[in-house]
Order: C-alpha cells, then structure tokens, then sequence
C-alpha cells in the first residue's frame, strides 16, 4: 500500500537523478514519446533550467495540439473561513485573528447571481477544514444551491469521507480539488500544526475515495515553497499516474500553487522563484500532455499572460479570496491568500485574445450530471 | 471530374469533408476556416453551446453559416445514458437529425468505449437520429454498428488531436471493404495527404478539427483539406492502377505447364 512518505522516499533518487543529469538526458526527455519519472526529473535538473526556451516550445506545442488556442475559465467561491485547522501557511488558520464568517443561502445566491451575470460557468466553491458551521452537510447543500446556476460546480474543502463525496456529487458537485500540500511527512507534520487535517493519511487517501465515489474530475497539487520542489513534483507524478490506472474514467487536473504572503507573515522554506515555477510548468506538460494545468490569480498578470498557453489550459480570472467578495464591495474578512493578478475579467479576456488565446466559459452541460 | 454526393440518411452532400470547431482562437477564425474547408456537415460538442452568452457559443454563429448542418457531439459523456440525455437535449436546441456519439470514459485519451456507444447507438437509433459513431477502428463493431440502423461509422485513424495519421489502415481497409454505409474517418489526421490516403482507400469523408484548429494559419489549412478530400475521391473515382508486385521471375514457375 502506497501512502504519501512512500512516495516521497520513491522520489528521492530520482531527485538525486536531476542533480546528475547531462544535456543528453534533457535531450532524450525532450524527445521520449513515454515519458515517465526519469524524463520529469531529466526536465527540472539544473541543466534543464538552461534550455527554458525549449522546453516552453515544447510545451506550447502540445499545448496547442490537445487544448487547442483556448483557457478554460473558472472563478473560486468562498463559502466560509471558518477553520479548525492549523496550516501554518494559511490565512485562515485557526489562530489567526480576524472575524469568522459564512454564506447563508441569500448571501450565496448573491454571489452565484454576481458570478453569472460575469458570464462564468464554471465554479470553485471553497471552505476552511471542518468546523461546526461548515461542515459535509453545508457544503453539500451549497452545492445543491450553486448548481442551479451554474453548468460545472466544483470544491476545494476539507478531506471527507467516501459517502460524503458521494453525497457532493449526487447534489451536483463534478469534482474535487484536494491538495496533499506537501509529500514530505516531516514537512507535514511541522506545517499542520493542529486538527484533523495532522492526521496525513486521512488527507492522502482522500483522492481515493473521492474517485471511489465517482468523482469526474479530480485536482491534484503540492502547496511551492514547503518542500524541495524536485522531490514534490515527483512524488505528485508518481501519485497521479497511480491514480489514473486504478481510477481511469476521472479527468484529472493539476494546478501550481506557490505561497505568497498573507496574514501571519509565514515564510516559505523553500521559495520559489519566477522561473523554477515556469519550469515546473513546462516539465508536467512535456510529461502530462493531457492533463489540464491550472494556474490561479495568485500570481502575477505578467507570469499568467506569458505562460497562458505555454502550458497552462486553465485559469481563475477576477478572483476574491474573501468570504462574500462578489456581491460586497467591503467584504469583511482577510482573503485565504492575497491575489496577484486583480484585472478584472474583461481586461483579461482581451490579454488572452492579444495572444490569440480563446476565453472558453463554458465547457460543461448539467446534462452530464 | 465530378464528385459523387455524400449520402448520409435522407440527405445529400457535395463536400465530403466534415470538420470539428474546438480548438480554434476565436468565432471569426473558427467560421472563416469552416467556410473555406466547405463542409456542410460541422460537429460541435453540447457541452459548447452557449446560447446565454453569444461570444462564448459556438453554435448559434455555425447555425447561421449558409449551406451548413450542424451535427452536435456528445463529447464529455461517460456512459450510453449521458450520450442520449445530450443528444436529445441538442436536437432541442438546434434541431439537427444528425448526432455524433462520442464516449470516451478516459477524458486523458479519449479513446471511444465500444460498449456504451452500441447501448447508446442502438437507443439514438430508435428515437430516430442520424447516428454517426465515433469508434475505435474494429471491423466488428463496425458490422454490429450497420446492423442497428447507423448512418455511417466513423473509426479514428489514431488518438484524437494526436495527428499521428493513419495508423490504423490496416483496419479501416477491412472495414470499407466490408461496409454498405459510409465509412468516416474521425480523427488522428494531421496532413491533407493523409486525408488523401483515407480517401484513396474507400472512405467516404473525413472527419479533421486539430489539424486545422491548431494550423498556423488555420483557414488556408481549411482550404488545404477541402482540396486534398477532393482529390483522394477523384483519384478513388478514377480508379488507382493496381500495384506491382515485384519483378517478374525470368523462369516463369509455370513453365513446366507448356513443356510437351
């Protein structure tokens, strides 16, 4: 049975590998029509980093071919920032002061009419870890609420249990987005400091039941910054390409998420710079080249329009991380991150449509429920 | 040289190309290149109308296109129930006879799953659509297919938007030889030679999204297809020059026969 350290300990000598690898190797990655562990390591070496530009051609050209001259667009939705949790990294934390707050189902069907009336199809809904106030049950009947406006509603909230997911999906949800944050159980258990989330096997086998209950997509993610990001993108290679032979009928996603500061001045141990992201990017492209990649309003409007299309086939666009942030002008809580790209969605639109890139909205049917 | 029409149900066609509409950067290019490839049969998957929000819908701007039907996709469903829910749901919205299942369970390869798309074939057939399969390339189910009541079945040359070509000719040749409906070959095309080829072998059209979407220049790709499909079909017409097979012996093996 595979659990998450396994796979970081499986990923450690291929992490070593990229230390070793030669021009030649990062030639023969490039051209390896399988590619596997050895090509991604190959592509985030050091000697990688010095032939970006031809791993970006690489990737915008199978880009191109499997998502065509498109992004897909989606917008997150946060429900609560009620937290039990203690993710050091977060700004929703327990212990982090700022005033607690959730969507009543007026205050939910604002929202969805604000998103709408944007022209967005396709949302993110998102909570803290489990708390009395937002618990399975909310999340559940705000999806039910959600889907009546919208053709694709997904979540991003705390690790559940096969019947739970199985209820998010019967009231309309299509996927969940669940990060493992980090592989490394030595880096876990000093970031989550308390709650359920401590416990990393329950987080880890989260996707499996997920995908036992039929999940259509699936998000996968290690949180940039945590942990030597090397070892990370294996680890998460190896544990979505497992996935995808037990449970061949989900879509599987990944996105990038790297941390930027928020409440709490948190400072990442291993920061990530501007080019080992893009790198990163490329490398899961070159050996993923069906999967969608997904990049958020993190980071900033000049990295987003430059690799939209390089890679990246998916991205949220006029995002609020507060709690009612699309139908209150002065929301009243800290957002979970602080956005980057903060152009609102027509400016984008058109940024996209400068590099010939289409703003797809809608790319799902309630039909397919 | 005239082309013979493409019969397809109760209704005829002059192009033999058919095309898809994902991929492409915008409306304008996506119609320019659709009027140029000349196809009157255009797919578009369901999960693509968007008739609340015109610069997102790629239906409504093709249903406008003179000489143009649209033929929607079921492109997304898992199972032969989802496939029929979008069917019925796009002939609402759009009113074509035509519907191309499209099930593919495993969203990464999109390779067809036999089983469901006969289950939801076999259902379309009897609600009275123009079904047109999208299938792996396997003579027998081609024939199981046929039997039901399809009006063609449309085998893939390789993976979709792989542009790998025809790696299964060796199949599709089997499958034309034995078919008595048209044979279209739905995707994996990458060159207009190679939609040539799949002409020159007996098929009746094709099917191209990807090679024209992601083109360079995608209308004068468009224009590319629409000549090489007509050349294939008239070179099909005007009948190929049987190959050789090799040199001839220089003591022929049957000379035994004339010695007295």
């Amino acid at each position: 049975m595979n659990d998450a350290a396994s796979y970081w300990e499986k990923a450690a000598p291929w992490r070593d590998a990229a230390a070793e690898t030669t021009v030649r190797d990062v030639e023969n990655a490039l051209a390896c029509s399988d590619p596997g562990p050895r090509q991604l390591a190959a592509l985030l070496s050091p000697v990688a980093t010095s032939r970006l530009e031809t791993l970006a051609q690489k990737a915008q050209a199978f880009t191109r071919r499997h998502f065509g001259r498109t992004i897909s667009l989606y917008v997150p939705l946060y429900l609560s920032n009620h937290c039990s949790g203690g993710c050091a990294y977060c700004g929703f934390a327990s212990d982090r002061e700022q005033p607690r707050v959730k969507l009543d189902p007026d205050q939910i069907a604002a929202e969805a009419a604000a998103l709408h009336a944007m022209g967005f199809e396709d949302v993110l809904l998102l909570t803290g870890e489990e708390t009395p106030e937002a618990d399975a049950d909310y999340v559940r009947d705000s999806v039910a609420r959600v889907a009546q406006s919208f053709h694709r509603v997904t979540i991003e909230s705390f690790a559940m249990s096969q019947d739970q997911y199985a209820a998010l999906f019967a009231a309309g949800c299509t996927g969940v987005t669940l990060y493992q944050e980090t592989y490394d159980p030595d880096t876990y258990q000093h970031m989550h400091r308390w709650g359920a989330k401590r416990d990393m096997t329950f987080r880890f086998d989260a996707p499996a039941r997920a995908l036992a209950a039929d999940a259509r997509s699936f998000g996968m993610g290690v949180l940039l910054g945590l942990a030597d990001p090397v070892q990370e993108a294996l680890s998460l290679f190896m544990h979505l390409t497992d996935l995808q032979k037990r449970y061949w009928q989900t879509e599987y996603t990944l996105s990038f998420p790297r941390i930027r500061r928020q409440t709490g001045e948190f400072q990442a141990p291993h920061p990530i710079d501007d080019p080992t992201l893009a790198q990163l990017i490329f490398a899961f492209r070159i050996c993923l080249p069906t999967v969608p990649l997904i990049l958020s309003t993190r980071e900033s409007a000049a990295f987003r329009d430059g690799i939209a299309g390089l890679g990246v086939s998916k991205m949220s666009v006029a995002s609020r991380t507060t709690v009612g942030g699309y139908h209150r002008h002065d929301p009243q809580t800290d957002g979970q991150f602080s956005v980057n790209d903060t152009r609102p969605l027509p400016l984008f639109c058109d940024a996209l449509r400068q590099k010939a890139l289409r703003p797809v909205f809608k790319n799902w049917d309630t039909s397919l429920r | 040289m005239t082309i013979d029409p493409l019969n397809l149900g109760q209704t005829e066609f002059a192009s033999r190309l058919l095309v898809g509409t994902g991929k492409f950067s915008d409306n304008a290019v996506m119609l320019k290149a659709v009027e140029a490839s000349g196809a009157q049969l255009v797919t578009v998957a369901l999960r693509r109308f968007n008739p609340d929000r015109p610069d997102d819908d790629l239906a409504g701007p093709l249903a406008r296109l003179p000489g143009v039907t649209l033929m929607p996709n079921t492109s997304g469903a898992r199972t032969a129930d989802e496939a029929v829910r979008v069917a019925m749901l796009a002939r609402e919205l759009c009113g074509s006879p035509f519907i191309k299942v499209e099930i593919h369970p495993n969203p990464h390869h999109l390779m067809p799953d036999p089983i469901e798309t006969f289950k939801a074939a076999k259902t379309l057939v009897k609600e009275g659509f123009q079904v047109m399969p999208y299938m792996g390339a396997d003579p027998a189910l081609a024939k199981r297919l046929e039997d039901i009541g399809c009006a063609s079945v449309m085998p893939l040359g390789s993976a979709i938007g792989s542009g790998h070509g025809l790696q299964t000719a060796d199949m599709l040749k089997i499958i034309v030889r034995d078919s008595r409906i048209p044979v279209i070959v739905d995707a994996g095309i990458r060159t207009p030679s190679e939609a040539a080829a799949a002409m020159e072998m007996g098929c009746a059209a094709v099917l191209v999204n990807s090679a024209i979407a992601a083109a360079d220049d995608p209308v004068a790709m468009a224009r590319a297809f629409a000549a090489a499909v007509k050349a294939g079909m008239a070179a099909r017409q005007a009948g190929l020059m049987p190959m050789a097979d090799g040199a001839s012996p220089t003591s022929p093996l049957t000379g035994f026969l004339r010695n007295e």
